[in-house]
């Protein structure tokens, strides 16, 4: 065969209902033109970088340094990672320095780094469901088995489910808050219990990680705050990007918070150094590196965000369907109106050009996920559609 | 981590001297980080790039690039191969490095075996490791040219591919034609058996070629060659991570090829080439930095090490020469050459004792001003040898 088996059943897991759906979009966009269609199938931001972003990179590359494109260190320039260090010390209260700041190709890029640099084949990695289905693949790449992990009814965290999921082979646990693709936030109280169950077995010798993907970190709405992990726990290693919160997606740049608490640094960063480097990223790419140090305190808009939660929040329960709330990211998960989630987002797109992605692409049947990171035009345009689907689900037989 | 370890000692020993005696009296050689700038036109349509109002230009693309950008590298690998390359054959990467891991983690399942002629840079292990491949290493003769009957007694059932990097780091070695036309013959009769064996031809330093040598193309010797590139050399953009892989037109089910490093490229977290430099690099193929530079450099530092009675193949291509140790203990050597205010890296580090590499993107000053200590280190040795 041309390619690797592995590479083939990997693909093949992923296809089928993907490709299918992928390539029906296709088709229904062809036809109907596409304004006519409502894709909420892609958590691609149609956001734009803050204007001040735009300009200072044009300053930037207006009066260039000599080797502002050159290799730098593999874990990226120096000011860059002080500049971000000072601003986490401000938000967590805990005592960052350059050195445990690691720029990374963005979130996946930081996942893939840190997982290459801990795990051994075998070693154990929780993951909270329904989960981002790359996470799956990421833990794969280097050997490690992902153990799947119920969230409550609410999506918040399970204690009770992750404590039993802990083997001797757990090496982390991998949480996403704001989540990907409840958009639940995890609350303090569950984070807090989380931390007392890891400081237990670490009490008994056995040292568990906390990996947080916090790519959509600054996306929280309500006035929440997101809760401060590091504080919680020792060995927190924070993975973040600016795809979403300077919506920066396509250029890839990220970093990796490694907590002051974690005693082996050093060895850390070394396995990471050359993590980064033997899996081919090198270093974070250097131009954007500059810009994210400038603009740790700056974000798209939130309350944009936060608006179109709401408007699609308001459609979604007058059209009858049953959702958790979100408060952060743009994603939300509704209950399907009929067990076969598969038959249900095919329905909606069939019928009302409503693009969607069913939840089993999330290790959740039986839901589906809503990316609402489009223009408030076309989640309104929506509302219709969503309407009518509500009435032949919900009301249509009584 | 252990494998690399004494490259960072040496390194670190490195950064001593220069406290020590100041940057300016420490030659340093051991880096491969181009000094060399951007070209000025590609600099001014960086700006124009950044400067531009359009929506989306930061978005996330499709995984494998910007589709425009793909056809502009296509059109030029069209002019440059005649092969009838089209967009969807090329797959924009995190520069080359970026790009073999894709194109090892689509092809490779465990035990497999990539022949890798040797000396060679060392990451290509950990890039074959990575995704549970196996490293056969092959020696080259010694004008460090391939040694096809070698490569012939290292083929085995487990060989998926050949791993060519050329121009060549550490050698600067550019393979001729009439030689790679052997390694191709050879493989078609192992692929006559129904064998296939890629070519993964590693060309990060193709436009870095001196005397009007043209490097041989290797998609047009043989079918299943998959070209893995990068601007880090040829346009000076090595922190910026841009490259491209490039599957030739020619390999039978291509399709499913391109749809593996495209699913690789996402898994393996790149997720797709930064954005802004897929815009800048597509119109600047058929652009380079100064080549005669470094011809001029590469002049320099072989007359430099001739004077001074080293034995050196004269390098073709890229930026490195890789001299033979006098003593055989290369380790040994380097450190001598330390004490002279000398870094280089021992050939022991490219899987080839005995030898020594010199990088020479500096600026030529360096070179010059370095002249003496190299005489003196030769002195030192034939002294020595007399003794």
């Amino acid at each position: 065969m041309i390619i690797s088996h592995e590479m083939d059943q990997l693909i093949k897991d992923q296809e089928g209902w993907t490709r299918r759906m992928f390539e029906e979009g296709i088709r229904i966009k062809k036809l109907y033109g596409l304004d006519a269609v409502y894709d909420f199938s892609l958590g691609n931001p149609d956001t734009e970088p803050p204007e001040t972003l735009r300009k200072a990179l044009i300053d930037m590359l207006s009066s260039p340094e000599i080797g502002t494109h050159r290799y730098m260190s593999n874990n990226g320039y120096e000011d860059v990672r002080q500049d971000i260090a000072d601003y986490l010390r401000e938000v967590h209260g805990v005592p960052f320095t350059a050195g445990h700041i690691f720029m990374t190709v963005g979130c996946a890029g930081g996942l893939n780094v840190i997982l290459k640099s801990m795990l051994n084949p075998g070693d154990e990695v929780i993951v909270p469901t329904p989960f981002f289905w790359e996470f799956k693949n990421y833990i794969n790449n280097f050997g490690g088995v992902t153990r799947f992990v119920e969230t409550k009814e609410d999506f918040q965290l399970d204690i009770g489910n992750i404590e039993a999921a802990i083997t001797k082979q757990t090496k982390a646990i991998l949480i996403n808050s704001p989540n990907n693709p409840t958009g639940a936030v995890y609350n303090e109280e569950s984070l807090r219990q989380l931390a007392g169950l890891l400081n237990t077995k670490r009490e008994q010798g056995q040292e568990i990680y906390i990996i947080t993907d916090d790519a959509y970190k600054k996306l929280v709405y309500d006035n929440i705050k997101l809760p401060n992990v590091f504080k919680m726990y020792d060995l927190v290693l924070s993975v973040t990007s600016h795809s979403k919160d300077l919506a920066l997606a396509g250029e890839r740049i990220g970093y990796v918070a490694i907590s002051p608490n974690i005693k082996d640094l050093d060895l850390l960063v070394s396995a990471m150094t050359i993590s980064i480097r033997v899996l081919g990223f090198v270093n974070a790419p250097a131009l954007f590196q500059r810009v994210a140090g400038k603009f740790q305190r700056t974000s798209v808009s939130i309350a944009d965000y936060e608006k179109k939660r709401d408007a699609l929040y308001a459609i979604l329960m007058e059209a009858g369907l049953e959702c958790v709330k979100p408060q952060g990211a743009f994603y939300m998960f509704p209950k399907s109106p009929i067990p076969d989630e598969l038959e249900f987002v095919r329905t909606l797109q069939q019928e009302e050009r409503i693009m969607v992605v069913p939840g089993r692409g999330f290790g959740r049947a039986g839901y589906f996920r809503i990316a609402y990171c489009l223009p408030m035009e076309k989640i309104l345009g929506a509302r219709e559609g969503f309407l009518r689907i509500g009435d032949r689900y919900y009301r249509g037989g009584k | 981590m252990k494998n690399s370890s004494w490259i960072r000692a040496m390194f670190e020993e490195g950064e001593k001297l220069k406290k020590k005696h100041g940057v300016e009296n420490i030659f340093d050689f051991s880096l491969g980080n181009p000094i060399t700038e951007p070209p000025e036109i590609l600099k001014e349509e960086l700006i124009r790039v950044a400067s531009s109002h359009a929506q989306g230009m930061h978005r996330y693309m499709t995984n494998s690039g910007y589709d425009d950008v793909r056809e502009e590298i296509a059109h030029y690998l069209v002019e440059t191969t005649g092969l009838p390359y089209s967009k969807d054959h090329i797959v924009m990467t995190v520069g080359a490095a970026g790009g073999l891991n894709v194109v090892f983690k689509s092809i490779l399942d465990p035990g497999d075996e990539v022949i890798v002629p040797c000396p060679f840079f060392v990451e290509f292990m950990f890039y074959i490791s990575n995704h549970g491949g196996a490293m056969k290493l092959v020696d080259t003769k010694d004008d460090f040219h391939l040694d096809i009957d070698k490569i012939k007694a290292a083929i085995t059932k487990k060989t998926k591919a050949i791993l060519i990097n050329s121009p060549h780091n550490p050698t600067g070695v550019v393979y001729n034609e009439e030689e790679l036309r052997e390694l191709a013959a050879l493989l078609r009769e192992r692929s006559q058996k129904g064998q296939r064996i890629y070519i993964i031809a590693d060309e990060a330093y193709r436009k870095i070629i001196y005397n009007g040598t043209r490097l041989p193309n290797l998609a047009n010797l043989y079918e299943d060659t998959v070209t893995v590139t990068c601007h880090s050399k040829d346009l000076g953009l090595a922190g910026e991570r841009i490259g491209y892989i490039a599957m030739s037109p020619h390999i039978k089910n291509v399709r499913s090829l391109i749809d593996a490093t495209i699913f690789a490229n996402r898994i393996l977290g790149f997720i797709n080439a930064p954005a802004i430099m897929q815009r800048v690099v597509a119109k600047f193929q058929r652009n380079s930095v100064d080549i005669m530079d470094y011809q001029k450099k590469r002049d320099a530092i072989y007359n430099v090490l001739v004077e001074s009675g080293f034995e050196v193949v004269k390098p073709q291509g890229a930026f490195y020469i890789f001299p033979k140790s006098p003593i055989p203990d290369d380790v040994q050597f380097v450190k001598t050459m330390l004490q002279h205010h000398i870094l280089t890296v021992p050939g022991v580090g490219f899987g080839k004792p005995g030898y020594f590499r010199l990088a020479y993107c500096v600026n030529m000053d360096v070179i010059e001003k370095s002249r003496p200590y190299f005489k003196e280190v030769g002195e030192l040795l034939r002294n020595g040898r007399e003794q």
